[in-house]
């Protein structure tokens, strides 16, 4: 690991240049530049807003449903758009690996991190309006970057998992996307977590309540929302869940690098044809 | 060390049984700052050998141990962006390449002064000529800190300027002392670059020697099979159809390339009195005499000496090759050669004039001073925008008033008020009394034809249709332009109360190539163009010889030793 943090340093400025290119290719060109990256989750979660809140009167009691909506939609954004660029990533540079020598995981980095870019204007948005619509924010936003690092991390290692397969496996792209749209419906986004424990038998929503990927929603909205904690306290236990991710956290880091360790040297040989 | 492929499974099944070793047990030392060619027939597993040298491959058995900081170069250019300007592409590449912002942003003047693209820098990439991107790939190479540098073809691309740059710059990298490892299919870089070469055939090193061994080697290799015997080698027999009619890029005008090991020292034009000149006569004979020094003894180079037009309009261009001339070799120390121009036939105005000494092949220059000699052509211009001052003859046939060319002398002069053709090809003006009937081109023999041989007698046929009894300045005038629109030569003459008009080339000395001719008449009291018909004749000129440019111009070479 310390191998791994040596390269990234010696080499940062390639990371950087990488970084800039995806983010330069994405808004240099645009009139409005990087104004999309606030205009695109804002429509988004507008959509969301319009068909669930107005057409469906959904309501959420655990916080007003435009913030529990945005609280969802924008890291899950991040999450989406990094881990569906960065699976095709390694192929789609494979000129890049086949001529020059660098450390590949680094355009799955440069992805992720390109993405995270593109994912704080929005992080912002969602701060400001529950600072705003709630009249303050909860105590434990101080411990954002820690939830923000755990999500980078796993999104990275998912996602060099992903690349390195895909190498090899090329209906994965399909798969993954499939993937995420499945994940993402059955997060608690847009719908209370109430109505699922009503539907679930009490262990399998134990299940569905510390899996990593309704976990770490979870400790958004905690950390962001007034009041989120209080209202699903009784059911979810912040340590267990804590515990939980940064276990996933690890398991998936050290798979991506020991499958990334199996497999660079022949990852050149697979693009090659 | 050697490197296996993996396969596919479908792949393994129907085409090969066994896994295909790309490379086998090659084993190779290099020493700091030599310089190893590798050559080899495409498929003897070069590139594999300095992916794995480079460490964009690994090896499957056996391992590389390099002593310094490697860079290699499979592509100029690689991670290019269209979308982002020359100067952020720079940072991603030099980035890609193992450089650091710092090292980069350092150097950052000395890349984009070496790549000559100014203000272009600053456009997207997408903006560039293919030229112009090698150019900059090339100059964020040539300009980043490393010991070693493999280099994998990627200067056979680009013209002959761009390689002999690349060359230039490999031989300083020879001189700082740093280590290179290339492969490329051009023998004489091979030859006049390296220290040693390596020979590998189907992945297993065949000899690893002195140069000239090993180059020989190879090409009793490439005789011994079949395939490859009887590839085309340069020059293909028959006519010549067309040739370069313009100069590479003038943006490298007034700078000298090659690997130096022959220099050109001085480069003077001397006139038919002996004197030396930067100025002479149009029509005049005039010496090129060039004096060059030879580290070391030389084999097989060629003497070239162009001249063009401001714009890079390619004027004439032999050399010693085209000429037929069979140069063994110059001997170390200083020598000589110089070009006679018997007559040059070349309208008054500025010119560039190019001198080259060139290696067998004409690869890359020993010297190449491109552009870089100022010639001024002065006489009376009868052809005004044009370049070429052809002697011609022009003829009426029904007043049997004969009227000889200018440079005889005689009763000729400009078209008052005609100053310059309009460019290209424009509309036609058509005239109800006035007509061009026809515009034929005879042989020798009088034959109408539109093919000529260069140097070939041509006579110009004119046959005019007009019933105007008051004008009495009118003029017949007819331009031979390039099939590229330039304009080379004009010609007039009176227009009389007879039908037909000729203008006889004794021999017309224009180079392979299609070419268009536009007649017009002029009134002269009303400076206007009564009749125009841009472009409507072509015909095209041959050769039995190669040869640049547009003109040939008689010449002689001469050279030897001081």
């Amino acid at each position: 690991m310390a191998g791994v943090i040596r390269e990234i340093w010696t080499r940062k400025d390639l990371i950087r240049e990488l970084v800039l290119k995806d983010l330069k290719l994405r808004y240099s060109r645009p009139a409005l530049g990087f104004f999309w990256a606030f205009i695109l989750p804002l429509v988004t979660v507008l959509i969301f807003y319009i068909v669930f809140s107005v057409f469906l009167r959904a309501r959420t009691q655990e916080a007003p449903f435009v913030l529990y909506l945005m609280s969802a939609v924008f890291p899950w954004g991040f999450f989406c758009n990094s881990v569906i660029a960065a699976t095709t990533s390694l192929v789609e540079n494979k000129n890049l690996i086949r001529e020059s020598r660098f450390p590949y995981y680094f355009l799955v980095l440069a992805v992720v991190l390109a993405n995270l870019i593109n994912f704080l204007p929005s992080l912002a948005v969602l701060i400001v309006a529950a600072g705003l619509i709630q009249r303050g924010l909860p105590g434990g936003i101080l411990l954002l970057p820690l939830v923000l690092l755990v999500q980078c991390l796993i999104t990275f290692s998912l996602a060099l998992i992903f690349a390195l397969f895909y190498v090899k496996y090329r209906d994965l792209k399909y798969l993954v996307e499939i993937s995420l749209t499945i994940l993402f419906n059955l997060t608690p986004g847009f719908y209370s977590i109430y109505l699922v424990k009503d539907a679930l038998s009490p262990l399998l929503f134990k299940i569905y309540l510390y899996n990593p990927f309704t976990g770490i929603l979870i400790f958004y909205r905690c950390i962001i929302l007034k009041g989120f904690y209080q209202a699903v306290g009784n059911e979810f236990a912040w340590l267990t869940s804590a515990g939980i991710l940064f276990c996933f956290c690890g398991a998936v880091l050290i798979a991506a690098f020991l499958l990334y360790r199996s497999r660079k040297n022949s990852i050149n040989d697979y693009l090659s044809y | 060390m050697s490197k296996k492929y993996p396969l596919h499974g479908n792949e393994q099944k129907e085409y090969l049984t066994e896994d295909f070793w790309a490379l086998k047990d090659v084993d190779l030392g290099i020493k700091r700052g030599e310089v190893l060619g590798i050559i080899g027939r495409n498929g003897a597993g070069k590139t594999t050998l300095l992916s794995i040298i480079a460490g964009t491959l690994a090896p499957t058995q056996g391992k590389v141990v390099l002593g310094g900081k490697v860079v290699g170069l499979f592509n100029l250019g690689i991670g290019f962006q269209d979308e982002l300007s020359g100067q952020e592409n720079i940072f991603l590449n030099g980035a890609i390449l193992g450089a650091s912002h710092k090292e980069l942003a350092e150097k950052l003047d000395a890349i984009i002064g070496f790549s000559e693209l100014g203000n272009f820098i600053n456009m997207p990439l997408g903006s560039y000529s293919q030229g112009m991107r090698l150019r900059l790939g090339f100059s964020i190479v040539a300009n980043l800190d490393f010991e070693i540098l493999v280099i994998d073809e990627v200067l056979a691309v680009g013209d002959a300027l761009f390689q002999n740059k690349c060359f230039e710059r490999l031989i300083d990298f020879k001189r700082q002392g740093k280590t290179l490892v290339i492969t490329t299919q051009g023998l004489d870089f091979i030859e006049r670059l390296s220290d040693r070469v390596v020979l590998l055939d189907h992945g297993a090193l065949l000899f690893d020697g002195p140069v000239q061994e090993g180059v020989n080697r190879y090409r009793n290799l490439l005789n011994t099979e079949k395939f490859f015997v009887g590839l085309p080698q340069g020059k293909r027999p028959g006519l010549i159809e067309n040739t370069k009619k313009w100069a590479d890029n003038t943006s490298d005008w007034g700078h000298k390339f090659g690997g130096k090991e022959i220099t050109i020292d001085t480069v003077e034009f001397i006139d038919q009195r002996k004197a030396k000149v930067n100025r002479v006569n149009t029509g005049e004979p005039l010496t090129v005499r060039v004096v060059f020094t030879a580290k070391d003894k030389v084999e097989n180079p060629h003497f070239g000496v162009a001249i063009f037009k401001p714009d890079g309009t390619y004027c004439y261009g032999p050399n010693t090759d085209f000429d037929g001339y069979r140069i063994t070799q110059i001997t170390s120390g200083q020598g000589y050669f110089s070009l006679d121009y018997r007559k040059l036939w070349l309208a008054p105005g500025e010119y560039k004039v190019s001198v080259a000494i060139w290696d067998k092949n004409e690869v890359v220059a020993f010297d190449y001073h491109y552009g870089y000699y100022d010639l001024i052509v002065t006489g009376p211009h009868r052809s005004p925008g044009g370049f070429l001052n052809v002697p011609f003859k022009t003829e009426c046939a029904t007043v049997k008033e004969r009227l000889t060319g200018w440079f005889t002398g005689k009763n000729h002069l400009l078209v008052p008020g005609f100053d310059l053709p309009p460019a290209g090809f424009p509309v036609a003006i058509a005239h109800p009394d006035l007509k061009i009937e026809s515009l034929r081109f005879l042989d020798r023999e009088g034959c109408a034809k539109n093919v000529f041989m260069t140097n070939d007698p041509v006579k110009f046929v004119i046959q005019l249709k007009h019933s105007l009894p008051g004008k009495n300045n009118l003029y017949l005038w007819c331009g031979i332009f390039r099939d590229d629109g330039v304009y080379c030569q004009g010609m007039h003459l009176r227009v009389g109360k007879g039908k037909n008009y000729a203008i006889i080339f004794p021999r017309l000395p224009l180079l392979p190539g299609g070419y268009r001719v536009t007649a017009g008449i002029w009134d002269a009291a009303e400076n206007r163009f009564l009749v125009y018909q841009p472009g409507a004749y072509s015909f095209q000129m041959v050769f039995d010889k190669q040869d640049h440019g547009t003109v040939y111009l008689e010449h002689a070479w001469e050279w030897g030793s001081i």
